[in-house]
């Protein structure tokens, strides 16, 4: 009878607790996707205004809850000096969102390196991976396949966990992507970056058995 | 009518002040900052013995910025102005190396109340201007910053006496004030 009582308990006042961690470069979009998320996932949620987002030197967090999963960020600072306290939050992780500025070439070898980095340590084995192409809403930006070319020799430590790699545009929220038909028209097709992205994630930590939620009483 | 036009302009432009500490260990620059924040200058000050408060204005945001003296004996008072804190600046000398642990320890011990769980935390790594001055980064992981796992923080480096860093401390707290209400 307890055991009913406090399962039916957990059932209605627990939930389970994913962190997720959101990295990449200064200036890569980090703040705007954590606050453009919280926007369209949180009721009530007034957000920071996008325009107003500085350098982040520290830690943002946020939280979201995603039928019964609470989904708890940690956006931390992207640049050089900063990415030395990224590992520190490597073992209590569930999920990483990586965020690459799509209109940077120059500095995307210097984001491949940070990644590879990132993925080669151990305490992130296994931990699902969404990888970001940010600022999709820039014109003659580099495109998905683009990126996944520069990425390319990270392929093998990326291993068995589970990575998309999506189009994005934290900004505005949605994306625009071009689709052929078969008699050659192309149109674009309005697609919810960032809802989708935290969709496949919600998916994949709840899939992860090795990695157990937290419990977290809602009050 | 005066009071319903008043309560009117208050509920539109949201005039409730934000109340914010200053703390920090003793010789770091809460003082100053308070005075620079206030009236731009750089004041001569004493070692505060008790607190000062002012109300500084901020991008139409008010402030009530209370500075408590950090010496050694008077610390243990800081926990008396605890409730209602929407923010927590704390200050750190930056070229003091020998006392980070004490400072550490007084940041641990005041995020653990509960009257500050809400709270935001702002570092300002002070004293930027001396020489051998720690980065942000040296002064963020000798704080055991990142150990901080459900808190939204922030570190800045200023220099109270040149008015450095101060500004854009500033302006990221008032946004981020302002997104919490």
């Amino acid at each position: 009878m307890y055991t009913l009582l406090s399962g039916f308990y957990k059932y209605m006042f627990q939930k389970d607790e994913y962190c997720i961690l959101i990295l990449g470069l200064d200036n890569a979009g980090k703040t705007t996707f954590l606050e453009q998320t919280k926007t369209k996932f949180s009721k009530n949620y007034k957000g920071m205004n996008l325009s107003k987002i500085t350098t982040t030197v520290g830690l943002n967090i946020g939280t979201i809850d995603v039928g019964k999963a609470r989904l708890m960020f940690w956006d931390l600072g992207g640049q050089e000096e900063l990415q030395s306290l990224w590992d520190k939050y490597y073992a209590e992780s569930h999920g990483v969102i990586y965020v690459i500025d799509s209109t940077d070439e120059e500095r995307l070898t210097e984001s491949k390196n940070a990644f590879e980095k990132m993925i080669s340590s151990e305490a992130l084995e296994g931990v699902p991976l969404l990888v970001l192409a940010n600022k999709q809403d820039v014109e003659n930006c580099l495109s998905v396949p683009d990126i996944k070319t520069a990425f390319s020799d990270c392929a093998p430590k990326i291993g068995k966990r589970d990575c998309l790699v999506q189009p994005c545009s934290a900004i505005t929220g949605v994306v625009r992507i071009p689709v052929c038909d078969v008699s050659g028209v192309c149109f674009s097709s309005h697609r919810e970056g960032v809802n989708e992205g935290i969709e496949w994630m919600v998916k994949c930590v709840i899939r992860n058995i090795h990695r157990p939620p937290r419990h977290k009483d809602i009050t | 009518m005066g009071g319903f036009f008043s309560s009117l302009f208050s509920g539109l432009f949201g005039t409730r002040e934000m109340r914010i500490l200053i703390l920090g260990l003793d010789g770091a620059g809460k003082t100053t900052i308070l005075y620079r924040l206030q009236v731009g200058e750089v004041v001569t000050t004493i070692p505060t013995i008790g607190f000062n408060v002012e109300t500084v204005t901020y991008k139409n945001l008010k402030f009530q910025v209370w500075d408590l003296g950090g010496q050694t004996s008077i610390r243990p008072y800081w926990r008396c102005y605890y409730s209602n804190t929407d923010a927590v600046i704390y200050v750190v000398d930056s070229s003091d190396r020998d006392r980070m642990g004490i400072s550490k320890s007084e940041l641990v011990a005041m995020l653990e109340e509960e009257e500050l769980k809400k709270a935001i935390l702002v570092v300002f790594a002070n004293k930027q201007d001396m020489e051998q001055a720690m980065t942000p980064t040296e002064v963020a992981n000798s704080l055991g910053l990142p150990a901080l796992k459900d808190r939204k923080w922030q570190i800045f480096k200023t220099s109270a006496t040149k008015g450095t860093g101060l500004d854009e401390a500033m302006e990221w707290l008032v946004e981020s004030l302002k997104s919490r209400q």
